[in-house]
């Protein structure tokens, strides 16, 4: 399948490791990227005014039109704000967790597995809510895990907040909430956001913390250690 | 502090003040807040029924403050009414916006991107203040200097799409 791709500014920053990661397993699994031209910032959470955020946001869809019908989107708050400011479902707006199923997880070549290996699959916010705006399928990282043989543990503090866009403004909130969810969960720390990677992996003492796209990739034979 | 502007709230939101008469004062949202797990007890409801009836909310409130816009109360509430971005609007109306942020949405109106060298440098006074050089070494795998490799602007005052938020906030 072909996509227009919005990697959104993390994933051209600090989150360069997800962008990677999500180009490389989209080719494994057939799917073609093509990077909306001259994309801006989506907001984020920053404003507080709705009509600026979603015309912020509202750009991108605008140069996007010419190109695609189907937008792939990583960073939540990006997939969040596109699909808002997407009023009347013009597009297709996805999270690359979309395009992972039962199906394509099995037609993997599978090099490695994650047999006796404890994961939490952590999914934060922004991708489990709201309702209108969340994916689909909310299991999709345990499935996946599982598909290749590993264990998963934490379900209940799988779509706690972890706090992460206090990071930089109130350091505490976010400590505080982020050890909540670690000290209630096993095993490797898997995520999507790049907010909720920076926070887990700041406040976790002795766990791993991980994309799932490096998972998949090292499932791939691509990444040599998870 | 500043004073609030009432009707500012409900033209960053989209919503009349009318549309806050419908809240049933269940507290469902208050049951999932995210900063009572910050042991602060608080109520995003007594929030809203404070915009309805036009009362003051003060810059310093726990919610106002601390909200991570987790979206669980609007997730849980049965209106589904967005309280996080009702938090963001009295924050932006209140004027209170942390180094940071204004680093962030400075960064979004010269380039229309966010540089996150630019950000850090702008709030690299918070930064250092606020104990954050400890996690420099775990944020190793975070850096890498780059420049903004084209010059845009986002030009935020028009809706490129017919947006109407008034109306979607009605919806
Ligand atoms: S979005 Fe804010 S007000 Fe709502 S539950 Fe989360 S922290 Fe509480
Ligand atoms: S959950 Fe919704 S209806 Fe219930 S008190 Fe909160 S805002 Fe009102």
């Amino acid at each position: 399948m072909e996509y227009g791709y919005y990697p959104g500014c993390s994933l051209t920053g600090s989150a360069k490791r997800l962008d990677r990661g999500v180009r490389q397993v989209c080719k494994k699994l057939g799917h073609s990227l093509t990077e909306i031209p001259d994309w801006n910032c989506c907001g984020a959470l920053e404003y507080g005014n709705r009509n600026e955020l979603l015309s912020i946001s509202g750009e991108n869809l605008t140069k996007a039109q010419a190109m695609c019908k189907e937008i792939v989107v990583p960073c939540p708050a990006c997939y969040k704000n596109l699909k808002d400011a997407d009023s009347d479902k013009s597009f297709n707006i996805l999270s690359p967790l979309e395009l992972l199923n039962a199906e394509n997880l099995s037609q993997i070549e599978q090099k490695r597995d994650l047999k006796d290996k404890v994961f939490f699959p952590y999914y934060g916010c922004l991708l489990m809510r709201p309702e209108g705006s969340a994916i689909k399928n909310k299991n999709i990282m345990e499935d996946t895990i599982s598909a290749f043989g590993g264990d998963v543990d934490g379900e209940k503090m799988k779509d706690r907040c972890c706090g992460g866009n206090q990071l930089f403004l109130n350091k505490w909130v976010t400590e505080k909430l982020s050890t909540l969810i670690l000290g209630k969960s096993k095993g490797t720390v898997v995520v999507f956001c790049p907010f909720c990677h920076m926070a887990m992996k700041t406040f976790a003492v002795g766990r791993k913390v991980i994309y799932l796209t490096d998972l998949l990739l090292y499932v791939m034979g691509e990444n040599k250690s998870l | 502090m500043n004073e609030i502007d009432h009707e500012i709230i409900f033209k960053y939101t989209g919503y009349r003040r009318a549309d806050f008469s419908v809240c049933l004062g269940c507290k469902i949202c208050a049951s999932v807040c995210t900063v009572n797990d910050l042991e602060l007890n608080v109520n995003p409801q007594e929030l809203l029924m404070k915009l309805f009836v036009g009362e003051i909310i003060e810059g310093d409130h726990p919610l106002v403050r601390y909200c991570t816009s987790c979206y669980r109360c609007a997730s849980a509430c049965p209106w589904q009414i967005r309280i996080p971005e009702v938090v963001r609007a009295l924050k932006e109306s209140l004027g209170i916006e942390a180094r940071f942020e204004k680093a962030f949405k400075k960064c979004i109106n010269i380039w229309g991107r966010v540089y996150e060298p630019f950000v850090v440098v702008m709030a690299a006074p918070d930064l250092l203040k606020g104990g954050y050089i400890k996690y420099m070494p775990k944020w190793m795998e975070y850096a890498g200097f780059h420049l903004p490799h084209k010059v845009k602007r986002v030009s935020s005052s028009k809706t490129s799409k017919g947006l109407n938020p008034t109306e979607e906030g009605r919806s």
